[in-house]
């Protein structure tokens, strides 16, 4: 069952075209892979899936509703969540208040404007827990901009698995990571699978084809190929563009 | 803004201090060569504050026009004493409320911006605001302002205070000036005021995480609107007038000051100390040379140079070294990197 | 129509002055993206520095002063057009110098802290020359006016409107053909090119904002004798000067100039209407053009839009 479809998006910016015609299908529970080369509108992609990025053609369909051009919060609130390349975190908030806005449970309660948050162990309870599902479980209480680069990364994802998504997108997670860190957020992201629809833009190949249960390739603004890492290590085109020497 | 008990809290040990301290100052400020005047003045302009910080230090939202609101609930306060009831509540629910939609009116044209192009928005709107308080004699009183005005009498139904003396005023505005504060307390720790501290941080992310970023934007823009109008009304009382002057560049510029001084950005009580140290500093060096305003501004362009973060932050930061001697500097830095 | 003639003649020279005036404030806000609050100030120093050149009391040792006094007005006003922006420059300088800390921060800070500036300066000229209005001496030449189909024009208006459309002129020679123009232009968005280019960035923005300065300072000089030389007229000037900039968008020569020409004939044509409001015409247009444009006429984007 396909639960994302993208059917011919296009995107210019002013005489620009950055995609030219993306389709693309994620079924549900899969992860799906996107990977290419710089600049081949891979996180333009994602801007669109995400509402950040209004397509001049095309849909984006969540389990069948036509979501392209929405407002990012709109798409959010259907269950689509993300983490940013470059991060985003709030800096000013501890890792657990960085979780806890993102709680659907906190959004409910988004105008309230008369009772503190501080004195309400339910959702800081739900932050925790989100926390500790990413090895955080110990830093709750310590401001997002004093963790370390890694822990970041973490934060990242916790904020978006907070959201309670159907689909988790993830951009570049492994980017800054080491080898050490990266081997640990393959762990993270494997223990995820199945549980929720993952679609990752990913430079690192390795990374990509040891998780994924599909690939697409975006070239020129379209997906030049697609498929299982297996088949997508026997595809022809990618093996004449000499994928692996993508960074 | 880690989320502590005092947070949770209706009234913090803090507040109580503030309001006992603040309920002695007609005891002994004359004592100081100081008059009770300048008491209101320091309540008016710390509730326009708080207000004024909402936007600022809490949504970061930088408004160089606040003025408009101030003087539009000083005028709403005239005019509804004059034309709708003679009655206390009614008129500072006019200022109230004038205020409230006035921010309204402007933030539909600004609730999508950020940064400098809604500091230079909110210029323009103040401007015209202001332009328009000058202008409309039959309204406003132009330059000569809305004159006789009247210190209503507190209605409490089943009594009745006369505030025209001074320091009865000033005991009117401490009680209002620690509703305020009890409210603003209330909403900068209520879920409401972490989402708006959340979209000052990043409102990309904010929005990702599945709020109307514009929604929250425009309301906080109108709650403090609103209560910055309540201020404007409690000063035309205290003034028994209004003028068009508060509501000009360097009047709105004024408030960003004082909240930046005291330290808005990083404390909650910010604009207060703002507020104090500038009123009396305006009173005291103000009493001995004319060029005053020199020293005031020498004094705000080094601290946006060395102290971006104020008087509350400097004294935060040295909280913070005094608890940390001995301590380990940085618990987290000895674990090695993941990256 | 013909009765709005004057009206919009009044607009087109109103909008050359707020081009004048806007020109120096464009630059800074180009190159190192940063709102020059103080920009009001600096053009009212011009005004006073010029005041001071050209009135009766120049600051000057007596032998001096008399001597200089013996020097007809008109020589004395044409040296003050040089020199009166030149001491602005020096206080340029030092602004910029304070300003440095600003950089990469959030332009919040800039505009903070020429907020600042703009207080202690508007106060240093109280404090030098009064709270009172004075007037700029002109040249004889040029002040009175002439009769032109039976309405009474004045002639230093046109001098104005001139000596604005020239300095436009330069500015634009200076930053379309020459290679400093282009490493202004590059500056805001590609400090790696003007390294490349073989220039000290910082030295560059120097340049620019004494530059800038001294196009105020110059500005304040042209326009004192139209709008009246106060200590308050800073802010009047500064106000406008920022408008168009929103208004042309950010980063657009030809946007500021048109925004400016816009902006000046908005407020003729509606003073002839209802001269009580006319300033509020202006206010309106920005709103007006800023709700369905965000970047102004011409804006590209900018780092001011985060």
């Amino acid at each position: 069952m396909a639960l994302v479809e993208a059917e011919g998006v296009h995107v210019r910016f002013g005489d620009r075209v950055v995609l030219e015609e993306i389709n693309l299908s994620v079924n549900e529970g899969e992860l799906h892979g996107i990977m290419g080369p710089n600049g081949a509108g891979k996180t333009t992609f994602f801007n669109t899936l995400t509402g950040r990025v209004k397509p001049n053609r095309g849909r984006i369909r969540l389990d069948g509703a036509d979501v392209a051009g929405l407002e990012p919060h709109a798409i959010a609130r259907k269950g689509v969540a993300r983490s940013f390349q470059i991060m985003t975190l709030f800096n000013d908030f501890t890792a657990q208040e960085n979780v806890m806005v993102a709680l659907p449970a906190f959004r409910a309660r988004g105008f309230d404007m008369l009772r503190a948050v501080a004195g309400d162990s339910g959702l800081a309870d739900e932050a925790n827990e989100v926390l500790a599902s990413v090895g955080l479980g110990a830093k709750s209480a310590i401001s997002a901009k004093l963790l370390s680069y890694g822990e970041r990364r973490a934060l990242e994802i916790a904020v978006a698995l907070a959201q309670r998504p159907r689909v988790l997108c993830l951009d570049e997670p492994t980017s800054g990571l080491g080898t050490d860190g990266t081997l640990r957020l393959a762990e993270l992201i494997r223990s995820l699978k199945g549980k929720l629809t993952i679609v990752a833009v990913e430079h690192d190949m390795r990374f990509l084809f040891s998780l994924a249960d599909r690939i697409s390739v975006i070239h020129w603004g379209q997906v030049v190929a697609r498929g299982t890492p297996r088949e997508l290590q026997e595809n022809p085109w990618v093996k004449r563009s000499n994928l692996g020497s993508f960074e | 803004m880690t989320g502590t008990a005092s947070d949770a809290r209706l009234i913090t040990p803090t507040m109580l201090g503030a309001w006992l301290v603040l309920a002695t100052v007609p005891l002994w400020i004359s004592t100081i060569g100081l008059y009770p005047y300048i008491g209101v003045e320091i309540l008016i302009w710390s509730i326009y504050a708080l207000a004024f910080n909402l936007l600022l230090g809490t949504s970061g939202l930088p408004s160089f026009g606040h003025g408009a609101f101030f003087g539009i609930g000083a005028y709403a306060f005239g005019l509804t004493q004059f034309n709708v009831a003679a009655n206390l509540w009614v008129a500072l629910a006019g200022a109230m409320l004038a205020g409230a939609l006035a921010g309204l009116l402007v933030g539909l044209f600004i609730a999508h911006r950020r940064g400098i192009y809604f500091a230079l928005l909110t210029i323009a709107f103040g401007q015209i605001f202001w332009t328009i308080s000058v202008k409309w004699h039959s309204v406003t009183g132009g330059e000569d302002g809305l004159l006789n005005i009247v210190r209503l009498p507190v209605n409490l139904g089943i009594a009745s205070f006369d505030i025209t003396d001074n320091e009865r005023l000033y005991y009117f505005v401490l009680a209002a000036f620690a509703v305020v504060v009890v409210l603003m307390w209330r909403l900068v720790n209520s879920p409401y005021g972490r989402i708006l501290s959340a979209i000052r941080q990043s409102e990309v992310r904010t929005a990702h995480l599945g709020y109307n970023v514009w929604a929250y934007k425009l309301s906080a823009i109108v709650i403090s609107a609103a209560f910055s109008g309540l201020a404007g009304g409690l000063f035309a009382m205290a003034q028994r007038s209004a003028f068009p002057d508060v509501m000009n560049l360097a009047q709105s510029g004024l408030v960003v000051m004082m909240t930046l001084v005291g330290g808005g950005l990083v404390s909650f009580w910010g604009p207060v100390i703002g507020v104090i140290v500038f009123l009396i500093a305006r009173d005291v060096i103000g009493a001995m040379t004319t060029g005053w305003m020199l020293y005031f501004g020498t004094m705000f362009v080094l601290l946006v140079l060395f102290r971006p973060e104020g008087i509350a932050g400097g004294f935060k930061l040295l909280v913070e070294r005094w608890k940390a001697r001995g301590t380990a500097p940085e618990a987290l830095s000895s674990e090695p990197r993941s990256g | 129509m013909f009765d709005l003639l004057p009206h919009l003649l009044n607009g087109l020279v109103l909008g050359l002055l707020l081009a004048l005036i806007a020109l120096g404030f464009m630059l800074i806000i180009g190159l190192m993206e940063q709102i020059n609050l103080a920009h009001g100030s600096l053009f009212a120093l011009g005004a006073y520095f010029a005041l001071m050149l050209t009135g009766p009391k120049p600051p000057l040792p007596p032998d001096a002063a008399a001597f200089w006094l013996q020097i007809p007005l008109g020589w004395r006003y044409a040296l003050a057009l040089v020199i009166a922006p030149c001491l602005a420059g020096i206080v340029g300088i030092a602004v910029e110098v304070c300003m440095r800390r600003t950089y990469g921060k959030d332009p919040l800070y800039g505009l903070l802290l020429t907020f600042g500036v703009a207080l202690v300066l508007e106060e240093l000229i109280r404090l030098t020359w009064g709270t009172r209005d004075h007037v700029l001496p002109v040249p004889s030449g040029m002040s009175g006016a002439f009769i032109f189909q039976d309405l009474i024009w004045s002639t230093y208006r046109f001098y104005a409107a001139g000596m604005a459309a020239i300095v436009i002129g330069l500015v634009w020679l200076l930053i379309e053909k020459t290679p400093y123009g282009a490493m202004i232009k590059a500056g805001a968005h590609d400090s790696e090119m003007v390294r490349a280019l073989g220039v000290n960035l910082s030295k560059l923005r120097l340049g620019v904002f004494v530059l800038g300065t001294m196009l105020a300072a110059f500005a304040g000089i042209i326009v004192a004798p139209i709008w009246g030389i106060r200590p308050h007229m800073g802010v009047d000037a500064v106000v406008p000067a920022f408008l168009i900039i929103v208004l042309g968008g950010v980063g657009s020569f030809w946007g500021a100039v048109i925004a400016s020409l816009l902006v000046g004939l908005a407020v003729g044509v509606s003073g002839a209407y209802a001269s009580e409001w006319s300033l509020l015409s202006m206010y309106l247009l920005l709103v007006a053009i800023v709700s369905f444009r965000a970047r102004g006429l011409f804006g590209k984007k900018s780092m001011l839009e985060v």
